[in-house]
């Protein structure tokens, strides 16, 4: 199991860091994937099965493909990437090299952090989940409904063709998007 | 909690009905369906805090306010046929949107667990991201929407890190069990202070305070001006009344009221000069509402136990004037060929005394002159905060209230100068009778503040 945990935990500092140094959008996206995917395997190692499938569904299934999508649709696969000037990179490692600082005093300090809980093996089930959700919960999941279904709405509302022109807008006040 | 179901409902029937296209029902459905809320909330009769968990109280305070919300929003949709009467398309949804939003301002004005809040605070502003967006051919009115969807989710996670701090201590989104774990603390604690610190800046965010106050002129300028109007009244009610709640939880230690202080003076200070510099009148009322939260926030930092009737009845009468004001606005951006600049008012007197005097009252009453619900208002915020001891702070607030004199008395004096070309105000039967409802009330309110205080 602690030898699942290096392993998983590797894998994902590695994907993190192909993340942010693959030079193709692409390459990117997809070590984004399995970066994760390895997180998952976390949320299965401490027994959250629930959490670790919405994790794979929503993160890897939904929004990472959206984002592939774009990059596509955009035909963004080349590299783009410009050298930024000496002196804004300069800047970047200056206030990288603070903030690291700052990191470290603190850790070294240490924050006043309240002893942890015991931990609970059964806390991530999927029945546990359901009970809290529709018992001591119910109110905000019913509240969050609400807000969905404003965006809903609300998305619909911008997206849908009207065909006419916005009357309460003046004619002269502002350029018009002529192509919108 | 009941009228938190009805007005949910009310708004999924104001989204059915726009399949019919008939607008005309939309706004008499939407006021009665407020009615019934109000009704509903003033007879007392709702669920116990025990049923749900301990998330929402509907307590005076929050009784209060959400009737004071329910009444400015039937006012607000009054307003709706006249503005949507050359608008052929998504009146209902708009409508539903501002219903949602309200629905948000409902449960801020109650909860008692952190959770709610951060919903209250999201169902409150993303209908509003749409309607800020709600003239799709204009730019401004995009801008705005992008603006105010960027500057709204970074103040979220400003939110949300502080909910998360809070939670790690005590363990509990409970705010019960927070204000017994700050009373049990002694010495001070760095992430508790960081936990109040992170929550205070998002809830700054939505009332406008000033180092987060820049998203206001723009997205007051470029919404359409029925969602500013909404916006400008309803909304900042809801964070008011939600900030409020938090506060009289966490007692105000020493570390929340400096940064309270500090924000009350930047807040004024910003607010009121920047305003006198302004010449559309969106802008001057966006810095005009920036100044009055600064006014809002002193009172919350004096944290008496009457600062909630003060806040409902600071918050009543500044809505009642907006209202009122940005109607008149419309009527004279109308009759200027879409202007908004200050100059549109001109010759409003000559052309029609009563809404003109309508408007000298409204405005006195932003600006604070005696006889209106105005001067009451800040008068209230003063002694609350000789009483909690603040004299600095109070000193420099009457003399921000006195700069404030300034700007609104500039366009009053618009008002009575005479027109450089011809123009004729169109008043519909039912702006008229909504100004002048709001000019009786906030008069009455003046003469007879027993009646809210």
């Amino acid at each position: 199991m602690l030898y699942l945990f290096y392993l998983l935990a590797a894998v994902s500092i590695i994907a993190a860091v192909v993340v942010v140094a693959a030079r193709s959008p692409i390459n990117s996206v997809i070590a984004l994937v399995v970066c994760f995917l390895s997180i998952a395997g976390h949320y299965v190692l401490l027994n959250a099965q629930f959490l670790a499938m919405v994790h794979v569904i929503v993160y890897t299934g939904a929004i990472l493909v959206l984002m592939l999508f774009v990059i596509m649709l955009l035909n963004m696969n080349a590299t783009v990437e410009q050298r930024k000037p000496l002196a804004v990179r300069l800047m970047a490692v200056v206030t990288g090299g603070m903030m690291l600082l700052v990191l470290l005093a603190a850790t070294r300090q240490g924050l006043a952090l309240p002893a942890p809980e015991a931990f609970n093996p059964g806390i991530g089930l999927v029945r546990n989940i359901g009970m809290s959700l529709f018992q001591d919960f119910l109110v905000p999941f019913e509240v969050s409904s609400v807000l969905f279904l404003s965006a809903m709405a609300g998305a619909m509302m911008l997206a849908k063709k009207d065909g006419t022109e916005d009357v309460n807008l003046p004619p002269s006040s502002e350029p018009r998007d002529k192509a919108a | 909690m009941s009228a938190l179901i009805v007005i949910s409902v009310l708004a999924v029937a104001v989204l059915y009905l726009g399949i019919f296209s008939n607008k005309n029902v939309l706004a008499p459905v939407t006021i009665l369906g407020l009615v019934a809320a109000t009704a509903l909330l003033a007879s007392g009769w709702y669920i116990p805090h025990d049923l749900l968990h301990g998330m929402l109280d509907f307590d005076r305070t929050a009784t209060a306010f959400s009737m004071g919300m329910a009444v400015v929003a039937m006012l607000v949709f009054a307003f709706g046929p006249d503005y949507y009467a050359r608008k052929q398309w998504h009146v209902a949804e708009q409508y539903a949107l501002m219903l949602f939003s309200l629905v948000g301002g409902l449960l801020l004005a109650s909860w008692t667990n952190l959770l709610m809040l951060f919903l209250g605070i999201e169902v409150l502003s993303i209908p509003l991201y749409v309607l800020a967006g709600g003239k799709k051919r204009s730019l401004r009115s995009s801008e705005a929407s992008l603006k105010y969807f960027l500057l709204g989710s970074f103040a979220t996670a400003f939110l949300l890190m502080g909910i998360t701090l809070l939670y790690g201590l005590t363990g509990s989104f409970d705010m019960g069990v927070l204000g017994t774990f700050m009373a049990a603390q002694a010495a001070p604690n760095m992430m508790l202070n960081f936990g109040l610190f992170f929550v205070l800046a998002g809830m700054a965010f939505k009332v406008g305070a000033v180092p987060l106050h820049f998203w206001k002129p723009d997205v007051y300028q470029g919404a359409p001006t029925l969602v500013t109007t909404f916006m400008a009244t309803v909304v900042l009610m809801a964070a008011i009344v939600g900030l409020h709640r938090f506060i009289d939880v966490t007692g105000m230690p020493q570390s929340l009221a400096a940064t309270m202080a500090l924000l009350v003076l930047a807040t004024l200070l910003v607010g009121n000069l920047l305003a006198l510099r302004q010449t559309n009148f969106k802008r001057l009322m966006a810095y005009s509402s920036v100044s009055h939260s600064g006014f809002l926030l002193l009172a919350l930092l004096a944290n008496a136990d009457t600062v909630g009737s003060t806040l409902l009845y600071y918050t009543f009468t500044y809505a009642l004037a907006t209202v009122g004001l940005f109607i008149l606005f419309t009527i004279a951006k109308r009759a200027n060929n879409g202007a908004e600049h200050l100059g549109i008012f001109k010759g409003l007197f000559a052309a029609n005394p009563v809404m003109a005097l309508c408007a000298l009252a409204l405005l006195l009453s932003l600006a604070g002159i005696p006889l209106t619900a105005g001067f009451v208002a800040k008068y209230q915020v003063f002694l609350l905060a000789i009483g909690a001891g603040w004299l600095k702070v109070m000193a420099f607030g009457v003399l921000m209230a006195l700069v404030g004199i300034y700007y609104y008395v500039m366009v009053a004096r618009e008002l009575f100068l005479p027109a450089e070309q011809p123009v004729t105000f169109t008043v519909a039967p039912l702006n008229g009778l909504v100004i002048t409802l709001c000019t009786i009330a906030v008069l009455a309110l003046g003469l007879w503040p027993a009646w809210l205080i």
